[in-house]
Parts: structure tokens; sequence; C-alpha cells
């Protein structure tokens, strides 16, 4: 589904990613690891084709597509949602008003028509007592005043109405309380199916216990320092990150 | 125990401590204006035909022009016709050729403004240009200065021996006619200091200017000059003081900066100008127009200011960023008590692309006080990606001095993000009993608080200035609360 | 001095033409007063942003050509608004709409009293001089009205024409009372409409009042409106500026009593041609006393807009709290905007602030919302829709925020169309 190869990406002049190559399939759960600063989330930002973000070599496709030509809407339209580390807040911008629209532009792309409004809010409000969130949240502004957690779970409600076939989700698991860890988690899982792929950036191995990856990879200086199953994210916890860097650099 | 008001009056009380005449012999020009003394004026100081068509042109456009009245100040009309307009140390005639030959008063002078020239000024490593009432009279460390040729020098001087430099770059910041103040200046200044670093040099010390009107009835209209050759750096100190005297006396500088590429200018001004009696009698009327031009792709031009002084104070420290990606400054603190006035700000004009400025403008009020910050962000058409940051807060010492904010900003450009915020407040009395508490008295807590108030504008001072600017706002301040 | 100078031959024949009533010795003294004064110039502070001389230039030759005011063409007030509506159609009062008004409503002819005008500069004075007749708006003691009462400015250019609105409203005591002022223009020939409109809330009385003007993109407007408030008044109040062609609004609220609490701002949407000053000012003369304002800006196309906020804390006006915010988002490289955010402050006690800004929309957010696969186009109208629904949402009159939401929504359209163009 998602091909990357020998990807250098950099932010205002600094190179974060170097030589990054990873091979995502449909139905796989991919974790990347990694210590801070190692290029984690710039991964996340450059599938999502944030213009701050430079590539300056290398190639992703996506379903056989270049997606470094795609803007940031044509790549969300393709399937590919991104579950931001700090969601932005958008005062006056309706939470009920922006899913609908996001899932209309989708709808649209697709040749579809629009959503019935009513079976529109059924289904947004069905989703949102999965993961635990009051149906008040689809009257306010976009993250506008939410917790941290109501942000992080907010990201998997549009996740779930918006059913991509690439979910990257960066950070998602970080500074939620353990309830709210496995309400997200269950969001995820729930999301998982033989025709999506699901890419978790997270720092800790916490989320891996309620959401089981495929693949686990360890990302070092802007490329993945190495690669295994699950069994891995349990030998870092132990280990600690200094272990990859240590081996990495041997 | 005295109460906290008590403290306070006394503390807004204290003295002028600069007030002293220096008693030696002036030569002044009788009292008046026209077009004669334009010409006695330049023909006193020696000058080539050049500069007294340009005095002359100034003065006939001076005539034509209104006195300003916007300004959120009061005085009653001066007489432009009472004042003399050149007054010298009689040791004029003469020049000193160094500092053992300038009149041991006016040495003694400095001393007791606690600037003694020939020893701190060594000791701090700055060239000093003093200029006493209009005449400049001695600089200090010119030979240092003519190694790494940086011309440092009277204005006067300056228009003998640099005169392509003086007729290139005079007037080019601010025009004859630019405003009602900067016309008289241009018509009958008398000194100033001058400055030219070339190419990529940066000046190997602070240059410091230090202005005194001596005096009765003289205005002083100084002017300077600073010209920052391309890939250049220089540091500008300026004070000024001024005798204790009944009537007001005028003084209308004009100050012009230019920035080539690459070039950065810091101007740093305390201004300590007689400011009054308790009463209000007396004191400078400081009408001055200074502005930078950073005529050059990269240059910087950052004006600071500490004004304590001045009975009126008419003061915008301005900048035009031409070149592209060019950077304005204007931090300053301003104090008024008693009866004092002031209306100062700066104005950020942006032309070229990616320009930014910073403002960071503290007031405080005390007394009977009248403060004001005027300031203009302009962002033209062809400015893109210009930013600026206002931040602009007053202090309020006493019930019955003001402070008043008036910002103008004018935006013509999509791309131009502009911030501006303001807050006006004053010594809370939980402030004061928090640190008392702490067993701080009460007058360090107003210091403490003040200068708290104020830290953002004393970081960007020079180290000495910064030094004597604190002690100055807190002899000005001390005590004040009510 | 403005270039152009009102003719004054003309205008004191126009006077003198009017109907003899209860104004005509006032009238005729704001002439007189007028004339020494002139109208407000280029030159002046308040006016350094918004030159007058095209509509001097209206007034002129609407005077020259007989000063006459076509006969009103009454139409309906807005259906989606649900008020009790008084009519001023060309500067003339509707009668039918003045009468069989609700309990506790009660109106009367300015000429059928003897009217004190409180001064309201000297377009106040040309208001004055000019007025057919105006109103005074009373609602009694302890009246709680179930609806807002709506005034329904409606003016129609067939030929240039220059028209005077002139309302006095007193809410009395522990009154609460919810205002809609809708101004509105047809017509193809030029306008120059002026109303003033004088609006004091009595001791614990509260008043919500809602200003929208939606003229002919040719036509223009001055508008005044002064509030005094009394002892723990409130008084919540938004404009919003969708048409008009070279529009002035000048706000005044006075705060002469402790215990008052003044919310007011607006919304101005300025496209191609128009030219949007929103002046306000407030008096703190006494404390402890809350002034509040927020106004927000959004300029497309060759568009104007002006902002001037000014809070005066008077002497002895301790524990004031006194806030002024303005923030506008320029769209086009055409677009102009200058804000003027003043705070004049004589007294210590005091808790002032304003914040302005100008700028575009986040970047950040357009981005998420583009990851949420809407076009860049489409974010960037979902962002200045939200930028402008901080203003509806602070409408106090709450029954109005749906038909305050169309009427932006079709400008905003307009408008960010004139600028994709």
């Amino acid at each position: 589904m998602l091909q990357i190869k020998d990807l250098d990406a950099s932010i205002g002049g600094t190179e974060i990613l170097r030589g990054l190559s990873l091979d995502v399939s449909a139905g796989e759960v991919h974790a990347i690891m990694g210590p801070n600063g190692s290029g984690k989330s710039t991964l996340a930002q450059v599938i999502a084709g944030h213009s701050d973000y430079e590539v300056t070599s290398g190639t992703v496709t996506f379903k056989g597509e270049d997606l470094l030509e795609l803007e940031p809407e044509e790549r969300a339209r393709e399937g590919i949602f991104l579950g931001f580390q700090y969601p932005v807040e958008i005062p006056g911008v309706n939470n009920a008003i922006l899913l609908r629209e996001a899932v209309n532009a989708k709808r649209r792309h697709q040749g579809l028509d629009d959503v019935d409004a009513f079976e529109f809010l059924k289904l947004a409000r069905e989703k949102m007592a999965v993961l635990g969130m009051d149906p008040q949240f689809l009257n306010r502004g976009v993250n506008e005043g939410f917790s941290g957690g109501e942000k992080k779970r907010n990201e998997i409600l549009q996740m779930a109405m918006l059913e991509p076939s690439l979910a990257i989700l960066d950070e998602t698991d970080s500074g939620l309380d353990i309830d709210a860890l496995r309400a997200v988690a269950e969001g995820i899982n729930a999301l998982r199916s033989p025709d999506r792929a699901i890419i978790l950036v997270t720092h800790y191995q916490r989320v891996l216990d309620y959401v089981e990856p495929d693949h686990v990879h360890v990302l070092s200086d802007g490329r993945i320092a190495r690669s295994g199953d699950k069994t891995l994210a349990l030998e870092l916890e132990d280990k600690g990150y200094d272990w990859v860097r240590e081996a990495a650099s041997a | 125990m005295p109460t906290e008001q008590e403290n306070l009056e006394h503390l807004v009380n204290r003295r002028y401590e600069h007030g002293f005449v220096t008693d030696i012999a002036t030569e002044s020009l009788p009292p008046g204006l026209d077009e004669d003394v334009v010409r006695a004026i330049s023909a006193r100081k020696n000058e080539p035909e050049f500069m007294l068509d340009w005095r002359l042109r100034a003065f006939r456009m001076w005539r034509e022009m209104d006195e300003p009245t916007w300004a959120h100040v009061h005085y009653p009309p001066i007489d432009f016709q009472a004042i003399s307009y050149f007054a010298a140390p009689k040791s004029d005639e003469d020049r000193p050729k160094s500092l053992d030959e300038v009149d041991p008063k006016l040495l003694e002078t400095y001393d007791k403004l606690g600037i003694p020239l020939h020893e701190r000024a060594r000791l701090a490593g700055v060239a000093v240009d003093a200029v006493f009432d209009s005449v400049s009279v001695a600089t200090t460390f010119k030979e240092k200065l003519s190694e790494a040729g940086v011309i440092f020098c009277s204005f006067s001087e300056a228009v003998q021996e640099h005169p392509e430099l003086v007729r290139k770059y005079l007037g080019s910041v601010v025009p004859q006619r630019d405003n009602f103040y900067a016309a008289l200046n241009s018509a009958v200044f008398s000194d100033g200091s001058f400055v030219y670093v070339p190419k990529g040099v940066r000046c190997p010390m602070e240059l410091s200017t230090y202005f005194r009107i001596n005096a009765a009835n003289t205005g002083q209209f100084e002017r300077t000059l600073i010209v920052a050759d391309e890939g250049s750096y220089v540091s500008y100190l300026e004070g000024c003081t001024a005798p204790m005297r009944d009537e007001n006396q005028l003084h209308a500088a004009v100050v012009e900066l230019v920035a080539l590429g690459d070039a950065e200018i810091k101007y740093s001004t305390v201004q300590n100008w007689y400011p009054g009696d308790e009463q209000g009698k007396g004191g400078i009327y400081n009408f001055v127009t200074k502005r930078g031009d950073c005529r050059g792709a990269n240059s910087k031009i950052s004006w600071t200011q500490v004004e304590t002084g001045s009975a009126i104070t008419w003061k915008y420290p301005s900048c035009i960023l031409r070149g592209d990606n060019s950077v304005g400054e204007f931090y300053s603190v301003a104090v008024t008590n008693n009866y004092q006035q002031a209306d100062t700000g700066t104005k950020m004009i942006h032309i070229g692309k990616n320009t930014s400025s910073t403002i960071v403008s503290k007031g405080i009020s005390a007394g009977r006080a009248q403060q004001a910050y005027r300031g203009l962000v302009r962002v033209m058409p062809q400015a893109d990606g210009a930013r600026n940051h206002t931040q602009c807060d007053s202090l309020l010492i006493g019930k019955e001095c003001g402070a008043h904010t008036f910002p103008y900003m004018e935006i013509r450009n999509p791309g131009a993000k502009v911030e501006h915020e303001a807050t006006t407040s004053k010594i809370s009395a939980n402030q004061l009993f928090y640190c008392r508490q702490r067993g701080i008295s009460e007058e360090d807590a107003v210091n403490l608080i003040v200068n708290g108030f104020c830290k953002e504008v004393f970081k960007e001072l020079p180290m000495e200035f910064a030094v004597e600017a604190q002690a100055l706002l807190s002899v000005s301040l001390e005590g004040a609360v009510g | 001095m403005n270039s152009t100078a009102l003719s004054f031959d003309a205008l004191e024949r126009a006077v003198a033409a009017l109907p003899d009533n209860g104004l005509s010795a006032l009238r005729r003294a704001a002439l007189e007063q007028l004339r020494r004064d002139g109208l407000p110039g280029a030159r002046e502070e308040d006016w350094k942003y918004t030159e007058l001389s095209s509509l001097i230039e209206i007034a002129n030759n609407w005077l020259d050509q007989g000063a006459a005011l076509p006969a009103p063409s009454m139409r309906a007030a807005p259906d989606a608004i649900d008020a009790t509506w008084i009519r001023i159609a060309n500067g003339q009062i509707d009668d039918d709409s003045i009468t069989g008004l609700p309990d506790g409503i009660s109106v009367k002819r300015l000429s059928d009293t003897v009217p004190e005008l409180a001064p309201a500069g000297r377009l106040g004075d040309f208001n004055i001089a000019l007025l057919h007749d105006g109103l005074h708006i009373s609602i009694g003691q302890d009246v709680t009205l179930q609806r807002p009462l709506g005034i329904h400015v409606c003016d129609e250019a067939g030929d240039d024409s220059v028209s005077q609105v002139r309302i006095n409203i007193d809410v009395a005591p522990g009154s609460v009372a919810s205002f809609v002022e809708y101004q509105v223009s047809e017509g193809e020939a030029d306008l120059y409409s002026n109303s003033v409109i004088n609006l004091a809330v009595a001791d614990g009385a509260r008043a919500d009042y809602v200003r929208i003007q939606n003229r002919h993109k040719r036509h223009n407007q001055t508008s005044h409106l002064t509030v005094g408030l009394g002892k723990d008044a409130r008084l919540r109040h938004t404009s919003f500026d969708l048409g008009g062609r070279l529009v002035r609004n000048d706000l005044v609220v006075d705060i002469a009593q402790p215990g008052a609490e003044a919310d007011f701002g607006g919304l101005y949407l300025v496209g191609d041609g128009q030219h949007i000053d929103n002046h306000t000012r407030v008096d703190h003369r006494v404390g402890p006393a809350v002034s509040n304002q927020e106004y927000r800006g959004i300029l497309d196309g060759k568009a104007r807009g002006v902002w001037n906020g000014k809070a005066i804390v008077h002497e002895g006006a301790d524990g004031t709290d006194a806030q002024q915010s303005n923030h506008n988002l320029l769209l086009s490289r055409n677009a102009e905007i200058d804000a003027k955010p003043e705070l004049e402050i004589y007294a210590d006690d005091v808790k002032c602030s304003h914040g302005t800004t100008v700028g575009q929309l986040d970047e950040a957010a357009l981005f998420y919302l583009r990851t949420r696969g809407l076009s860049r186009r489409d974010a960037r109208r979902m962002l200045t829709r939200a930028f402008a629904q901080a203003t509806i949402g602070r409408t106090p009159v709450e029954q109005l925020h749906d038909f305050l939401a169309g009427a932006v929504d079709s400008r905003l359209r307009e408008l960010m169309h004139e600028g994709d163009q």
C-alpha cells in the first residue's frame, strides 16, 4: 500500500530524515518507535504533506501513485489519515460541520452523493458512544478547550468517520490516562481490517499492549535502525533506546 | 513609620542632581531668528557654500510651517524670536586640540555630571564627544578610532573635513521640511556628532556623546548623523543633562541614522534634561526628530531609550525598513513625574520584503504627569512577509497622573502579521505587601517592581548605561507608591 | 477643512422649506452651529482615515436640486427577524408602524414633544438641520419586552438623495429590552443616509442592541449611536456591516454611574470599493464599571477598513475595567486596514488593556483541515467563517443568530468570490 524508498527530508534546512525506507501492506499494523528527535513526527507530517517539510530525495508511493505529487487534501481523499500529536484548536469551526465536510469531500472524490444529514448524525453519535464521548462535543469548536485526552479521542472519532485506508497515528497514546488509552485503542482496533493499514507512531510500548502490531521499527537519526515483530518493542522497553543507537553505530 | 503616600512623595520629590550652572564666559548671538542669524551661524562655523544654501532653504521652509499641535501635551506658545540660536563657550575661538586644552571648568562640569570625560572614558573604553550648549567640545579616542577607519568627530569638523559625506547623507533621512522642529534645526543647528563606519568595520568601542545645555535663554539644536557602511557595526550612546532654570529652554535636535546593506546601528539614549521643579516651573522642551533608515538589505537599527527628564518630550525614534530582511527595534522606558509631559513612541515603516520590527514601550507616570505612547506601524503593499510585534505597558503611580496610548496601524499587505498589545496597571498593594512580608523595604520593593517592569528594555542597554539608567530610575521614583 | 465645502445657501433654503413644526427652532440653531463649525475634515484626528467629501458632493447635488425626499414606499421588514417593527423610509416615519405597539412601549414624534436633542458632533447638527421628524421611544418601568423592537431604516434612491434619521430611546429603570436596527437601501442613484440614535438605559435596566447594515453597494451611511448607562445598567451590543460604499459608524458609550457594564463590538465585511469605518468611544466617568469591546474585520478585494476604539478613564473613575480588542483578516493585496486602539487614562486603580492583530488564517488550522480532505479554498472559507462566528456568537439577541449567520455567509461568499477573481 505504502512504499517509502530512501527518503530524505528536512525542515528549515535541517535534515531530519536520512534515507528512510518502509513498506506497509494492507491489513498490517506497524509501530514506529524511537527516541525524541529521531524523526517519527517528521515522517508522519511528510506523509500527510505538510509544506514546512521539504523532501530532498527519495520516493513515496501510495497505492501505486506518487504521493509526493499530491496536495494534503488529495492525500486525505485517497485515504490517508493523520492523527495529530498536537491537534490544533479551531475556535468557531463546529466539530459536526468539519466532520460532515470531510466525509462529503471524500464521498465527492469517490463520485458519491453527500451523506444524508440525519444518517450522518446518527452514525457520528454511535461512534462517539463507542469512544465514550459526550454527544455535546459535536456542537463545540474543533478541539476548542478540549483536554488532551478529549483531543485524542476526537482524532479517533474523525478517523472512524473517514474510514481511511492508511491511518498514521502520531503519538495518539501520549498523555492519556488508562481509560482514555483503552477507549482510543478500541477505536483503533475497531478499524483494523484486511484492506486497511495502520502506522502507530509512539514513544512507549504501553499502547502496543492494546493494539498488537505486526511489525515494529525503531527510528534513529532519521532512518530505520532496526525492525522486528512485537517482541522488539518489549526488548526496547527493557534495554532502552541507547541500545538501538549503539547497535546502529557499531 | 511613614505611610506609603509619604514615602512616595519623598521619593518623587528628590531634587534634580544635575542642576548646576557652569560659570564660564559664553558668547551668544542675540535672541531672534531671521536669515541673517542663519548666515551668521554658518559664517561663524566657516561653512562651505552648500551648507549655507541648505540652511537657508530649511529656514524658508520653516517660515511657512505651523507648529504641530496634535501631540497630547500642553504648553504656552513658544516665542521663537526670544531664543538665542547660538551659544558657545568663549574658548571656541581657539578650539582645544586635545583634552589638556579643554577649559578645566568644563571638565569639572562633566565630573559633576558623573562622566569624567578623561578618566572614565578611558576606563570604560568609551569615546566621548561632549556637546556643551551648542558646540562640540572634545572628542576622545580619536586616534584609536581612526586606525580602524572610523570617523567620529563633531559635526562642524565633519563639514570641514568630510564635506562629501555630509553632503551625501545630511537630510537624506530627515529632510528639511519633515516637520516644524526638524526644519528649524536644519536652519540653525550649531553642532553635534558625526560618525562614519567604513565597509566591513566593526567599530572597536562604544561611541558616546554627552549633551548639556548651560546658557540661559538658549536653544540647543544639535544634529547627529551616523552612517554605517555595508557590513559594519556601531553602538552609539547619548546622554543629556541641563542645569535648573526657571524658564523653559528649547532643545530641538535631529538624529539621522543610515544603515547600508548588512550594517547594524545600535543607538542608546539616557535622557535626563532638567524636568522642571515640583510646581512644573522651568525645564527643557525636548522636541526631537530621530529617524533611522535601514537602506540596505539585512540591515538593522535598534533604538533604546531611557527618558526621565525634560518638562515636555516630543520624540519618536523611527525606522524606515527599506532594505529586504531589515530589522527595526524600539525599546523605551519613559518616566514622568510632577508636571512632566511626554508624548513619545516610534514609527516603523515596512517597505522591503520580510522586514520585521519590535516595539517594547514601558511608561511610568507619577505625580501629575501626563504620558502618552504614540506609535505608527505602517506596512506598504510591497512589504511581503512583514512582521511587527508591539508591547506597550503603562504603570501608574498616584491618582493624578495620566497614561495614554495612541497606536496607529496602517496595514496594506495581506501577508503582514501585526500584533499590538497594551496594558495599563498600577503597582498593586498586594505586590508591595508580598515583598514587605519577605522583609524588603517599601522603597526597594517599588524599585524592584519598576525594574522588573522595565527589564525587557534595560537588557538592551550597554552595561554601563544600564547601571546608570537603573540608578536614574530609582532616583526619580524612590518611594513612589500611593 | 474639506476640499469640498457644504453649500450653505442651498442648505439654508432646504431647511426653510421643511414643514414648520416643533423642530423648526432647533433646525435653525443647528444650521447656524454648522455654519460656524463646518463638517469634519480629513485633517482632524477623528477623520484621518475617512474622507467625507464624496458625501458632501452628494448632499450638495441633492440640495441644489431642491432637496426633495421622495414619498416613502414602505417595504416590509425581513420576515426572518421576529420583531415589532418601526419603519422609517427615506427619512420619513411610517405612521402605521408606530401605532398599536405592545404594552410597555410608547412612541411619540419628536415634533410633538419638546425634544432635547443631545449633541452628536457636526454630523449631528447636519442631522437636526435637515430632520423631517424623529421619534422618541420609551420603554416603561420594569417592563420586559418579549420581542425585540425593530427599527427598519430603508432608503430608496430613485434620484440622488440624502436622508436623516433621529431617534431617542429611553429604557426606564428595571426594564429589559432588545432592539434591532436594520439599515438597508435600494436604487441606482447616489444616496447618503445619516442617522443619530440616543439610547438612555436607566438604573438597573438592560438594553440589548443589534445594528445590521446591509446597504446597496453604492450607498453611503454615517451613523451615530450614543448610549448612556445608569447605575448598574447594562448594554450588550453588536453590529454587522455587510454592505454600503462609504460607511462611518460612531458608537459612544457614556458611563456616568457606578456598576454599569457595557459589552459591545461588531463585524465588518469589506469588499471591493467599500470603505467601512467604525469609531467607538467609551467614557468611564465613575467606577467601578466594566467595558469590553471586540471588533472583527474581514477585508478582501480593494477594500478599506478602519477601526478606532477609544477608552477614556476619567479622573476618579477607580475600579474601571476597560478591555478592547480588534482582529483583522486581510485577504487581498489591495485591502487596507487602519486600526487605532486608544487608551486615555487619568485614574490609577484601573485595569485596561487592548490587543489588535492583523494577519491571515492560521496555517496550522488550514493544514489540519486539508488533511481531513477539505480543499484549500474550502478550508479558507471555513476558517474565515469561524472568524466571523465569534461576533455572531456574542450577539445578545439569540433569535437573530440564524438570520445573521445566513447574512454573513452570503456576504462572505460574495466577498471571497470577488477575492478569487
